[in-house]
């Protein structure tokens, strides 16, 4: 049996590997997806790091339930599994072998994706090697149950992308898989508790980023191995060896059965009271996390006394010293409309930006205005959060709006707007580094 | 008889509303070559099905060297080799994979090699099985059914499909493996090719064995009589014919008289001397015996092939 077994599984691969048609869609398609999320989900810090699981996901998806039915079902209509019943002893190792062949297929698709998102986009590689690989398992068996099933309710290969599609297509647009549940109404996000996708999102994120979502990572698992099992229990009890044979009329209730535990599990969720719409945060930098604010290199900046990005010493024993024109800038900056945008990060880069036209104007105050601007932000923004917006300037340089030319507050200017982009960078870094006591003040 | 090799007792099998076998009996004896022969439909290969444990019968029972498919189907699983109808293969798998892969689940096994030189399949041993010849794939799929050296052979149809020549190299390998001693059942609906190679032959007509016993004992209980055929210029006249000794009936076909004959020795001598007493030119004459075909006709008012 064991000789059997793997002489079919090396044999499995290899016939995998010399099908184009295989390759396409085992990872042609699943690098594609990549390239597709990477440029959807760019905002990313880093990209994709949110979204890893559901690329994850939609691979182990298209391989459990279109790649490995429809083998099965073309072989059963070639009558090679009349062959294979001849032989004794066979149907354990067999299906054994498949099973094992698809995860291997699935599994390096997988890995494939994770090594190209770190190469493209320097998105991470699983934070909790271990769980992530543990829920691969759980969400893989799932899916490759599932699969089992369509495999034995399709009588031929077009039934077999019609059922796939069943499963493929809810998942994949309300069931937060392809779509995320933060972009989708509350009613697709409670329809989506009904559905494995969401489950299997959330389990594979835990590994990732150790993210959990809403729901624990063992209520997670649980309900992918109880839907997994039902559901290859049914294609168990449903398979068929003959293509002359179709399904009988219990293999309603099998599909049934298939389907309690979606059921269960969308019910349970929402009867215990645990499920909750995932909402849109106010503001992205919110979201960042610490290692991510730690990850900023602050070496390589310009001196303070240096004509790029100047900044004074601190302006409390030089009050009486100060300039007119720089008093107005310091009492303007209090009222200064684009100081004050409820957005917060918005409201630091457009004040880091008097900073950075003050500097590409050679302005003659451009230190001390520059440690005006650090000074009201000292002031008047709560230091988690002005930590965050920085940190999120500093990452996301291109994100959102500047102003080039503020004379408002004295600071004319006509600069091009990366340079200013540039420059602003450079003082949140400034700013940051004094927070987090990486420069000195 | 010693024990049979292949014991089969009452079998019936219903698909809907097809009664397709029905009370179906044989024995096969170790080392025969049994055929089974009708036409499409008749249940034959819904018989070998039964027999190989691809379907379930609705009566009756089987036993294979004494033990019974339903007791104990991984042991004669082991001891019988088969060739199915339809049975095709993944279209980049080759005939050395496919063996060594059947192989990989026996304890006791051909080499894979072995067979590939037994049945002629050298030149193709590791090419794509997508690029395999009709006869080509028939031969791989024979081979397939000895991976395992078994001592009963179970062959469905293995040259339907195939030309004259494939055909032909099919039978060799075929009676070649009568001097291994085997026990081989194979169905067919041409009737000669059952006649040339089996020891014995069983009937089927809807389900039903409606003639069993060796191909010439068969043969010898049909009523029909020999025919000759014959073609001269000018076409001889039919007054003249119903003088010639032993000839029972004529029928006149273009320019071909076809005789029926109750003494086809005596009566072509005298046809002989007719044609050059008449001074006509022979342009053909053939002496058909009564074949298969014709007891199988006699039977059930229909042809087999």
């Amino acid at each position: 049996m064991l000789r059997g077994y793997l002489y079919h599984l090396q044999l499995t691969l290899r016939l995998n590997f010399a099908s184009r048609q295989a390759l396409i869609y085992g990872y042609a398609v699943p690098i594609l997806f990549v390239i597709a999320f990477g440029a959807i989900f760019r905002g990313g810090t880093p990209p994709l790091l949110h979204e890893m699981s559901q690329l994850v996901t939609i691979s182990i998806l298209g391989g459990a339930c279109f790649g490995m039915p429809t083998a099965l079902v073309a072989e059963r209509e070639r009558g090679l599994w009349r062959r294979f019943r001849l032989l004794p002893r066979a149907t354990a190792p067999i299906m054994a072998s498949i099973l094992t062949a698809r995860f291997v297929l699935i599994a390096s698709a997988a890995g494939l994706q994770i090594v190209l998102a770190r190469l493209i986009y320097g998105t991470p590689f699983p934070q909790h090697l271990a769980l992530f690989a543990a829920s691969f398992i759980f969400v893989a068996s799932a899916f490759l149950g599932l699969g089992l099933l369509v495999a034995a309710l399709a009588n031929d290969v077009p039934a077999v992308q019609a059922l796939g599609q069943c499963v493929f297509l809810p998942l994949i647009m309300i069931g937060g898989v392809g779509v995320p549940l933060v972009a989708l109404p509350s009613w697709a996000q409670a329809v989506a508790g009904f559905f494995p996708g969401r489950y299997s999102v959330d389990a594979l994120q835990a590994g990732y980023s150790g993210d959990e979502g809403g729901f624990s990572l063992a209520f997670n698992l649980s309900s992918l191995l109880a839907i997994g099992a039902a559901a290859g229990l049914a294609g168990a009890k449903l398979f068929r060896w003959d293509p002359g044979h179709r399904p009988s009329r219990s293999a309603r209730i099998w599909v049934v059965v298939a389907l309690l535990p979606w059921v269960a599990v969308g019910t349970g969720t929402l009867a215990s009271g645990r499920w909750r719409p995932v909402a849109v945060p106010a503001d992205p930098a919110a979201a960042l996390t610490a290692d991510q604010i730690d990850s900023i290199d602050y070496r390589g900046l310009p001196p303070d006394d240096s004509t790029v990005t100047p900044v004074a010493p601190p302006m409390d024993a030089r009050d009486s010293a100060q300039p007119e024109r720089l008093k107005g800038l310091v009492s303007g900056l209090e009222t200064w409309p684009p100081g004050r945008v409820p957005n917060e990060t918005q409201a630091v880069r457009n004040l880091l930006c008097v900073a950075a036209v003050a500097d590409l104007n050679e302005d003659p105050l451009e230190g001390l205005i520059a440690r005006a601007v650090f000074s009201h932000l000292f002031a008047h923004f709560n230091e988690q959060k002005l930590t965050q917006s920085l940190a999120w300037i500093i990452l996301h340089p291109d994100d959102g709006t500047i102003v080039t030319s503020i004379p408002e507050l004295g600071v004319p200017g006509d600069m091009e707007s990366g340079i200013v982009r540039n420059r602003s960078t450079l003082y949140a870094k400034k700013v940051l580094g004094r927070i987090r006591g990486r420069l000195s003040n | 008889m010693a024990e049979a090799a292949l014991s089969v007792r009452g079998l019936e099998k219903r698909y809907d509303s097809i009664q397709a076998v029905q009370g179906i009996s044989f024995d096969v004896a170790a080392g025969e070559i049994f055929g089974l022969i009708g036409p499409n439909g008749a249940g034959k290969s819904t018989t070998l099905e039964c027999v190989l444990g691809l379907c379930t019968p609705d009566a009756g029972s089987i036993l294979v060297r004494g033990m019974d498919i339903r007791d104990r189907a991984s042991d004669v699983k082991g001891i019988i080799g088969a060739q199915l109808q339809t049975s095709g293969l993944p279209d980049a798998m080759t005939p050395r994979q496919a063996l060594r892969l059947c192989a990989s689940f026996y304890r006791r096994a051909a080499r894979p090699a072995e067979l590939i030189e037994r049945f002629r399949l050298t030149e193709k041993a590791d090419a794509r099985y997508a690029s395999l010849s009709g006869g080509q794939r028939q031969r791989l799929a024979l081979a397939m059914a000895f991976v395992n050296e078994p001592e009963i052979v179970v062959l469905d149809e293995p040259t339907a499909g195939l030309d004259p020549p494939a055909r032909r190299d099919l039978h060799e390998l075929i009676a070649a493996q009568r001097s291994a001693g085997r026990t081989i059942v194979f169905s067919t609906h041409y009737l000669e090719e059952a006649r040339s190679l089996c020891d014995r032959i069983a009937m089927i007509d809807r389900g039903v064995v409606i003639a069993l016993d060796v191909p010439e004992a068969l043969i010898a209980k049909s009523r029909a009589h020999p025919r000759i055929e014959v073609r001269t210029r000018p076409v001889l006249n039919e007054a003249d014919l119903k003088n010639l000794p032993g000839a029972v009936n004529f029928t006149l076909d273009g320019s071909t008289w076809q005789i029926g004959t109750a003494a086809a020795n005596r009566t072509v001598t005298a046809l002989a001397a007719l044609v050059e007493s008449q001074g006509a030119e022979l342009q053909d004459l053939k002496i058909h015996r009564p074949t298969l075909d014709d007891v199988f006709h006699e039977l059930t008012g229909a042809g087999a092939s």
